[in-house]
């Protein structure tokens, strides 16, 4: 080691401090009776969801650190974090994790909290439009291409109307609707 | 022979028309009847799901309820489909209390979800209902040697107490063509078609890791069971020229396509001229 006349600076802030009369007590409970999230408490920080994600690298937040988020009451910051927006669903958190935490699940139980909250990125409140609209994520357009493979043109059975009717009367109808 | 209730989902008949039709081409070969199922849509994808978990439930739910009407098992082409579906019926049959809330949704719309059929992906079906002994049979130009990588998609594999699926099912069907199955790092790694609607750069970079470590560890062409895993990975080879300046040339094939050429079909029969990435060397195999 080689010494210097200088002093190091003072280590840099890693963590933000976090402000105690923010914390909501009742989220880590509210988050447990949501469907699949009864085993969030026995999340012991390993961190191994987070190895596991393939873009964790690029989160402020890791997954681990959402985890703990939660169970430390941090409402706001979770719900209005875009990481849970760009979570891959892809599952490989879940799979992995020791103490069986359906993290995966769990984000999408933050997902719906904050969709409750109207705080949706714009493209999904479109693609909740599209649904509404059309009943469906994809239309065919190119029915000449059907019937070049010897299929139908049409899509034989397909009827939308009862897929639209249900989300009118559930919070996609109340998303797409507030916003017209 | 089997007869299934095939659900579509809302991109394969949209999109991908070839993996449609080398489907039902298959299915034929072993008389399997994949009967249109009337009066449904759309899954609702993972997207659904985050924004309004009630809806995805009953829709799917739905589905499923109808489903049970002829007593068939549901088949699916789509992970994705695949994915909800399960998720849903493994959410159901274990939670009666939200059982009891669809159900009283349902009764509305004059069905009623009781977990008497299950929903299964199309090549889980054609391994276990038809059997490896069964498709060796019919296959009659062999993949003698072309080294093929599975890309088995996300909602296919995870989570494994749900979706229930082995990857050696996949892998099974591959080697039963002849062809062998190309190991490779990220075979467990998503190709980043559901971020695609939020965040598109990081979605192309998740395309190329998959498509990167496939080409090097040797693979000539790649396989999937989804169109969006197969749009995903098909389609972003353009885009990656472009952002990239990376050339990859790894046609992706539907599971089916290959099925449908080891057993003698066309490129035509197949569709093969709908997928972008031109498949000049698994046609150059079959012809030499």
């Amino acid at each position: 080691m080689t010494e210097t006349e200088e002093k190091a600076d003072p280590p840099a802030v890693m963590i933000e401090p976090i402000d105690i009369s923010k914390l909501d007590p009742d989220f880590r409970e509210g988050i447990r009776s949501m469907p699949n999230g009864e085993e969030l408490s026995a999340c012991f920080a390993c961190s191994t969801c987070t190895a596991a994600c393939p873009i964790a690298n690029t989160w402020k937040y890791k997954p681990h650190q959402l985890i703990r988020m939660i169970l430390l009451g941090m409402r706001e910051e979770v719900l209005s974090s875009e990481e849970i927006w760009l979570c891959l669903t892809c599952f490989e958190c879940q799979e992995r994790c020791p103490q069986n935490v359906r993290v995966t699940d769990i984000f999408f139980d933050c997902k719906n909290l904050a969709a409750e909250e109207s705080m949706i990125p714009d493209s999904i409140v479109g693609l909740a439009k599209e649904l509404l609209d059309k009943g469906q994520l994809y239309v065919v357009t190119a029915d000449w291409e059907r019937e070049d493979m010897d299929l139908e043109p049409e899509v034989p059975g397909l009827s939308t109307e009862e897929f639209k009717a249900i989300l009118k009367g559930t919070r996609t109808g109340r998303i797409v609707g507030g916003d017209e | 022979m089997p007869s299934y209730n095939l659900y579509m989902g809302c991109s394969v008949p949209a999109n991908y028309p070839n993996y449609e039709t080398s489907l039902f081409r298959v299915a034929d070969k072993f008389g399997i009847e994949l009967i249109y199922m009337e009066g449904v849509s759309c899954c609702g994808s993972p997207n659904l799901r985050a924004i309004d978990y009630m809806g995805w439930l009953i829709v799917n739910a739905r589905t499923l309820a109808v489903a049970e009407k002829n007593g068939h098992d549901i088949v699916t082409p789509c992970n994705g489909c695949f994915g909800s579906l399960k998720d849903v019926y493994h959410f159901l049959i274990h939670n009666a209390d939200y059982r009891e809330k669809v159900n009283a949704e349902l009764k509305k719309t004059g069905v009623e979800f009781k977990g008497t059929i299950k929903p299964r992906h199309f090549i889980e079906a054609l391994y276990n209902d038809i059997g490896i002994d069964e498709i060796k049979k019919k296959i009659t130009k062999p993949l003698d040697g072309v080294g093929i990588a599975i890309h088995y998609g996300c909602h296919l594999l995870r989570p494994k107490d749900v979706t229930e699926f082995k990857p050696e099912i996949f892998e099974a069907l591959i080697r039963v063509t002849g062809a062998s199955v190309v190991e490779y790092p990220l075979w467990k790694q998503c190709c980043g078609a559901t971020v695609l609607p939020v965040n598109e750069e990081l979605a192309i970079r998740l395309a190329r890791d998959k498509l990167k470590s496939m080409k090097e560890a040797g693979a000539v062409f790649t396989t999937v069971s989804c169109p969006a895993c197969g749009n995903q990975l098909d389609l972003q080879q353009l885009g990656l020229k472009e952002s990239y300046g990376e050339e990859y040339n790894l046609p992706v094939l539907f599971i089916t396509q290959i099925l449908g050429l080891a057993m003698g079909m066309g490129d035509d029969e197949v569709g093969l001229e709908m997928n972008r990435v031109p498949a000049d060397p698994i046609l150059k195999h079959l012809s030499g």
